[in-house]
């Protein structure tokens, strides 16, 4: 399925005939364009061990920061569906039973363990599906609230979690968990939502914008013919935006601007180019077209976030969420596109780290988290 | 004549030329050698020249400033034989710059700023020179700098099609400086000519304009351009600046002491955000590459649509739901309350499409559009707030060629900025947003003196059977009045409404082929909405602000607003219902000739066409009052070249009203003061019947003769009237009790109709005033409107009354009225200094209403020693200036000749009578 990084859903996919009966603990983030899935494996069957994950002990713990989950052992395994087959996550879950392992490993009462967490705007418009289809009743979890706490465990318990991306270079940091608040969390899913967050619990959505990864895939699709996210993601990354969009050098006959800082490299219009050529469609390559579009959504996010950051003052910006998904050339595309802009304003001393969170579904996690 | 002037005024620098004009003017039609010359002059002879003929040639260089400031015209000399007509003048020291013409050639429009010179109607000087004189004006201290008179026109072109542009330049002349300036170069060559321009295309055409036209490209930066265009329209220009919400439209006034820092977001093909402190003090603070191009580049590609006003037409149509992924959507179709997202608000710009299994094809064009344009205007929206918020502005303000006036645009982009600023900051638009880069790259000249302008010294007019109607160039340029009214012809008639047209040029023809009715109209969304916009700026740098206004920024010469609806529309019914009788008028005054009927019949259909723009969209050249639509009617005229179609009418009723002068006035001397005092008002009220405005009194016309009219309106004459502060006046006047009589020292007099009106009402009032030792100015339209008295036809009409009454007499040639009649005695000077003066000054309007803040100098100057305002005609009275309110007495007195407007203003009827009296305060 991805050629191109593998992510853990895929090595989860692998363990699963193996701890199929161990399997518990199923949380859901059912966005526009993904669902998203997290679920709990034992290592060693024992029911002790998932009751423990249970309790509000272990949630506790992991939220005062303890990284050492000694408690727990098992995966956690990811797994993603698109929303619009939605069929599919079904008939998964219904091959896993996840349905009835709560009954099979607990002795707890069927109505309690029929109940699943789930957060993200599917999990309302879908509550009927699932009762249905599989008999649960989805819980539904506030999706900021799962976003925000989803963040804070990955940036506390997870080593390595974020990277920054200067000069090429990726590079993982230790985040100063002492020092982690406050921070702009900027989360793309189909949109994205720009999340100021003062501690745990205490946050508040600053902003968003419409153009995000489904503007990317939506507007690609029709583009392209891609028929996934994936293939375009792919396309964009062998594409050259110069051939679409217009380069401030285009204007300047190649010169650049640079009274006002702008290298005639720079983007002056995304797709500016397609104005004055007499080119249909079908003469552009499916890659320059990817490419473009790739380099317009992600400046746009980058510059938005950097700009709300200036305006409360915040340090960090951490960008996680589908869009970016572990995808090497996304992550770094919206890494330039972020440094893009705050190079541009390195002036203004106020966002210093700009940083990448590698889970791509931080919110599914909080979920799962957020049981108590 | 254009050209002639041109001269006298090159000349009148060079103050040992100064008198020779007159020998240019006698000098006419002499042989020519040039062939092309002559061609020329012959063009000009029908299209300038032809407008000049109409009025009696002055030959004024006193009224006119002195000099083309952008001319050196030191060391001129006339070239060849001085006895040849129009010689060519050499000017050796002028600057290769032209600074008539300046351009912003971006990657999808090219956009004309021009300037050209406009004949000022010539007024009998030797009078007016009287009167300056003795009004204490004198040329020299009114500016430090001379400024001409003229008119700044805007114009666009497709940058894919430059030829247009460069045929449209040449035909006018505009890089050798304009039609009327063609003699300065008339052999000699402007090959190094330059002419500013901004904008990428600005290096790209360079070539192209020296090949073609032999000029130079001076490029200037654009950003200085933007900032330079926008400070000078936030300053000099009325409602220039508006908010755009739901679909309404509202003006702002900026104050312009408190205009700085403001953020300007110019949307291109790429959105620049600029920070603007001061002139010539910017930032360019950020941007973003999502911009017009981003529009239409992804636009192109999606729907195969041909240009951007297509893809923006389609937009209209569309709905955005069927590609856009709404929070309803991932909700279900409810709100995300908690975080302020309403089940409508777009999740995902285009998200839709993911989960659809549809190719581009399955999509409609229209919503494609529709998102595209909302996700882009809203972008640009929250990135220009953020920014705004980031320096801590107040205002922003959007211009650029994507947001052309579109409502929908507009609308979104105000959305965003309400939304995200919680309503605490809103967007505002400039209506000449699209020529920002071009009037910048105009005002980069350093010779023009334009800088300095004031908002009163700019007078915005509609855009008159122009070809290029709000800045669309539609069909040729025209050379002449025919080809004008040509055009016009081809305006569409649909039913009894007529259809702005939408001229569609087939590719390399003339334009003139056909026009189509736009396919879309639904709704306040129209594409087209804001197309007429543009207004040709009319500069007339001697226009001053009333000094005698209580209140000059409160002041509002509106009385009827017609942004409402149901006002617009009977104004609009009353305009239509007089419009054949004017017609008529007007092609009679011109000897009811095949040629004035055609013009009257181009008259007619360009002024419904205006009036129906108008009715659609109110608010297109600004705020819109009865006075702007008044004198709308008038520049239609003599954009037709009707200059007086009540001429005629006029005279008839001058000669049959001074034919009882004399026993008027012996009726009112045997009264004593208090009587005559009523009598004198209730007079100038009676009088005021004779109203050609009137449709009430243009019927009244056909049932007797002007004096008997006048008498039977003089007997009803009962009072109280409607508006009574007779009483008031006359204490003022007269004194009563402890109250001792006030002796005016100068009343200016707003005179209204001709005929009966001035003369058997306005004057005997001026000459109880003259008695009693106040000066009197009377105050009229420096072009004629209707059958108004013009400053140019008073003096004749005084000394015509003057004969039969001393005191006029005296007055008279003490205001320096008689020089004409009296020319064989001026030597004499009599006892004129034993008399105060009876003087005119013309107010500096066309129309029968006024805009105090906007007045020729020289009624400024008057009303500088004038502790007296009375203002006479519902023109002038009640139209306008009703709620006005002077720093000195002011009388009001009209005769309200339409019911509705009795009804609406004094709750009264139709005959009623203002008198209002406002002490100073």
């Amino acid at each position: 399925m991805d050629r191109n990084g593998v992510t853990e859903g895929e090595l989860e996919g692998r363990g699963m005939n193996k701890c199929v009966e161990q399997v518990s603990h199923l949380a859901l983030d059912i966005g526009g364009s993904l669902i998203k899935m997290v679920y709990f494996c034992g290592e060693n069957s024992g029911s002790e061990h998932q009751q423990g994950i249970l309790s509000s002990k272990e949630s506790c713990g992991l939220s005062n920061g303890n990284t050492n989950c000694s408690v727990l052992r098992g995966k956690l395994h990811f797994r993603k569906f698109e929303t619009s087959k939605i069929n599919e996550c079904l008939e998964f879950m219904s091959s896993k039973q996840f349905h009835r392992n709560g009954e099979d490993c607990h002795g707890a009462s069927v109505s309690e363990k029929n109940i699943i967490k789930a957060t993200g705007g599917g999990a309302f418009k879908f509550a009927d599906l699932f009762k249905e289809k599989l008999g649960m009743t989805l819980d539904k979890v506030d999706e900021m609230n799962s976003l925000v706490a989803g963040a804070n465990f990955l940036l506390k318990a997870a080593s390595l979690e974020a990277y920054t991306y200067m000069d090429g270079q990726k590079e993982y940091v230790q985040i100063d968990q002492n020092d982690l608040y406050p921070y702009l969390l900027v989360n793309i899913g189909s949109g994205v939502s720009m999340i100021k967050v003062d501690g745990d619990g205490k946050f508040e959505r600053v902003s968003g914008t419409s153009v995000g990864g489904g503007t990317f895939w939506g507007l690609g699709k029709l583009l392209t013919k891609c028929k996934s996210f994936d293939e375009l993601l792919g396309l964009s990354y062998s594409g050259n935006n110069r051939v679409i969009d217009m380069l401030v050098g285009d204007i300047y006959g190649g010169m650049d601007y640079s009274k006002i800082g702008l290298s005639s490299t720079a983007i002056a219009s995304s797709f500016g180019k397609a104005v004055s050529e007499d080119k249909d469609l079908e003469e552009y390559k499916p890659e320059d077209v990817a490419r473009s579009l790739l380099r317009m959504i992600s400046n746009n996010i980058g510059q938005i976030a950097y700009l709300n950051a200036l305006r409360f003052g915040l340090k960090r910006i951490f960008f996680g969420g589908f869009f970016i998904r572990g995808h090497a050339y996304t992550m770094d595309t919206i890494s330039v596109g972020v440094n893009f802009c705050c190079c541009n304003a390195a002036r203004s001393s106020i966002v210093r780290e700009v940083f990448i969170v590698s889970h791509e579904c931080t919110s599914c996690r909080s979920s799962h988290y957020c049981f108590s | 004549m254009a050209n002639l002037t041109e001269i006298q005024q090159t000349i009148a620098k060079n103050d040992c030329l100064n008198d020779s004009n007159t020998s240019f003017n006698n000098t006419k039609n002499n042989n020519k050698s040039d062939k092309d010359f002559v061609e020329r002059e012959a063009r000009e002879q029908r299209e300038g020249g032809g407008e000049q003929d109409m009025a009696p040639i002055g030959g004024n260089p006193i009224h006119r400033s002195s000099s083309r400031p952008q001319l050196d015209v030191s060391g001129a000399a006339i070239q060849g034989n001085f006895e040849e007509r129009d010689p060519t003048i050499l000017l050796p020291n002028q600057s290769d710059d032209i600074s008539h013409l300046a351009l912003d050639i971006g990657g999808s429009l090219i956009k004309l700023v021009y300037f050209s010179r406009h004949e000022d109607r010539p007024v009998n000087d030797r009078i007016k020179k009287t009167i300056k004189e003795r009004l204490g004006i004198s040329n020299g201290n009114r500016r430090s700098y001379p400024v001409l008179g003229g008119r700044l026109h805007f114009v666009k072109f497709e940058t894919n099609k430059i030829n247009q542009c460069l045929d449209f330049i040449s035909s006018k002349q505009l890089h050798c400086g304009g039609m009327d300036a063609h003699l300065w170069h008339s052999g000699v060559s402007n090959e190094n000519a330059v002419i500013k321009a901004t904008g990428g295309g600005a290096y790209k055409y360079a070539d192209l304009f020296k090949e073609r036209l032999g000029v130079s490209i001076e490029k200037e930066d654009e950003m200085n351009c933007l900032v330079a265009g926008a400070n000078f329209l936030l300053k000099a220009i009325r409602h220039e600046a508006f908010t755009h919400m739901e679909g309404h439209k509202a003006f702002v006034q900026i104050d312009q002491n408190d205009l700085f820092p403001y953020l300007l977001v110019n949307v291109g093909s790429g959105v620049s955000i600029i920070k603007v402190d001061g002139d010539g003090k910017f930032q360019r603070v950020s941007g973003t590459n999502v911009g017009g191009g981003t529009y239409w580049g992804l636009g192109k590609l999606l729907t195969k649509c041909n240009s951007f006003d297509e893809l923006l037409e389609l937009s209209q149509r569309g709905d955005n739901r069927t590609i856009d992924m709404l929070v309803g959507d991932i909700y279900g179709g409810m709100d995300y309350s908690k975080i302020g997202l309403s089940a409508s608000t777009i999740a995902s710009s285009f998200g839709k499409a993911i989960s659809d299994n549809k190719d581009l094809e399955d999509y409609r064009s229209e919503d494609i559009s529709l998102s595209l344009l909302r996700m882009i205007s809203y972008n640009i929206g929250q990135i220009s707030y953020l920014n705004a918020l980031r320096f801590g502005l107040k205002r922003i303000f959007f211009g650029g060629f994507f947001i052309r006036g579109h409502a929908y645009t507009m609308d979104t982009i105000s959305f965003a900025v309400q939304f995200w600023s919680k309503g605490t900051s809103q967007a505002m638009f400039l209506r000449h947003e699209g020529f920002l880069g071009a009037l910048g790259a105009f005002m980069s000249y350093e010779k023009h003196g334009l800088d300095d302008l004031m908002v009163h010294q700019l007078v915005e007019r509609f855009p008159m059977g122009a070809p290029y109607i709000g800045g669309n160039v539609h069909g040729p340029p025209l050379g002449d009045l025919n080809e004008k009214i040509s055009w016009m012809e081809k305006f569409i008639l649909k039913g009894t409404e007529i259809t702005a047209p939408v001229p569609m040029a087939p590719p390399g023809t003339t334009g003139l082929g056909g026009f189509e009715v736009p396919s879309s109209r639904g709704g306040i969304l129209r594409p087209d909405a804001s197309k007429l916009n543009v207004g040709v700026l009319h500069l007339v740098p001697t226009l001053e602000v009333f000094p005698l206004l209580a209140d000059p920024k409160m002041y509002e010469p509106n009385t009827i607003d017609l942004s409402d609806p149901g006002e617009l529309e009977y104004w609009f019914t009353v305009l239509s219902g007089h419009l054949p009788d004017l017609v008529d008028k007007a092609v009679a005054s011109e000897g009811g000739t095949d040629d004035a009927k055609r013009r009257g019949d181009a008259f007619a259909r360009a002024f419904s066409a205006h009036l129906a723009r108008l009715m659609e969209e109110p608010a297109a050249y600004g705020k819109l009052g009865l006075a702007n639509l008044l004198e709308l009617r008038e520049e239609c005229l003599r954009e037709f070249h009707f200059f007086d179609a009540y001429r005629s009418i006029k005279q008839r009723e001058n000669e049959a009203s001074l034919a009882v002068l004399p026993d008027l006035l012996m009726e009112i001397d045997s009264m004593d003061e208090e009587t005559r005092l009523l009598k004198l008002v209730e007079g100038v009220l009676a009088a005021n019947i004779f109203d050609w405005g009137s449709r009430a009194c243009v019927d009244l016309y056909h049932k007797g003769t002007i004096i008997e009219i006048y008498r039977m309106s003089r007997n009803k004459m009962q009072r109280p009237w409607r508006v009574d502060n007779f009483d008031a006046f006359k204490e003022r006047m007269l004194g009563f009790g402890d109250k001792k009589p006030y002796q005016h020292k100068r009343a200016l007099l707003f005179v209204d109709n001709s005929g009966a009106d001035i003369i058997l009402g306005m004057l005997p009032l001026a000459r109880e005033l003259l008695r009693r030792g106040t000066e009197v100015v009377l105050v009229a339209n420096s072009l004629p409107a209707l059958n108004d008295v013009t400053a140019m036809e008073l003096p004749d009409i005084v000394a015509e009354a003057a004969k039969h009454c001393d005191i006029l007499r005296r007055a008279a040639e003490a205001g320096g009225l008689l020089v004409d009649a009296m020319i064989n005695i001026q030597d004499g000077s009599i006892d004129s200094s034993s008399s105060v003066p009876l003087m005119v000054v013309e107010n500096g309007c066309g129309s029968p209403c006024i805009d105090l803040r906007q007045v020729s100098s020289e009624l400024a100057a008057a009303a500088k020693e004038a502790d007296l305002v009375i203002l006479e005609g519902m023109g002038r009275s009640l139209h306008t200036n009703f709620n006005a309110k002077f720093r000195c007495d002011a009388l009001k007195l009209a005769m309200v000749k339409n019911q509705r407007l009795a009804e609406k203003l004094i709750k009264g009827s139709i005959y009623d009578c203002v008198c209002r009296f406002e002490p100073a305060s």
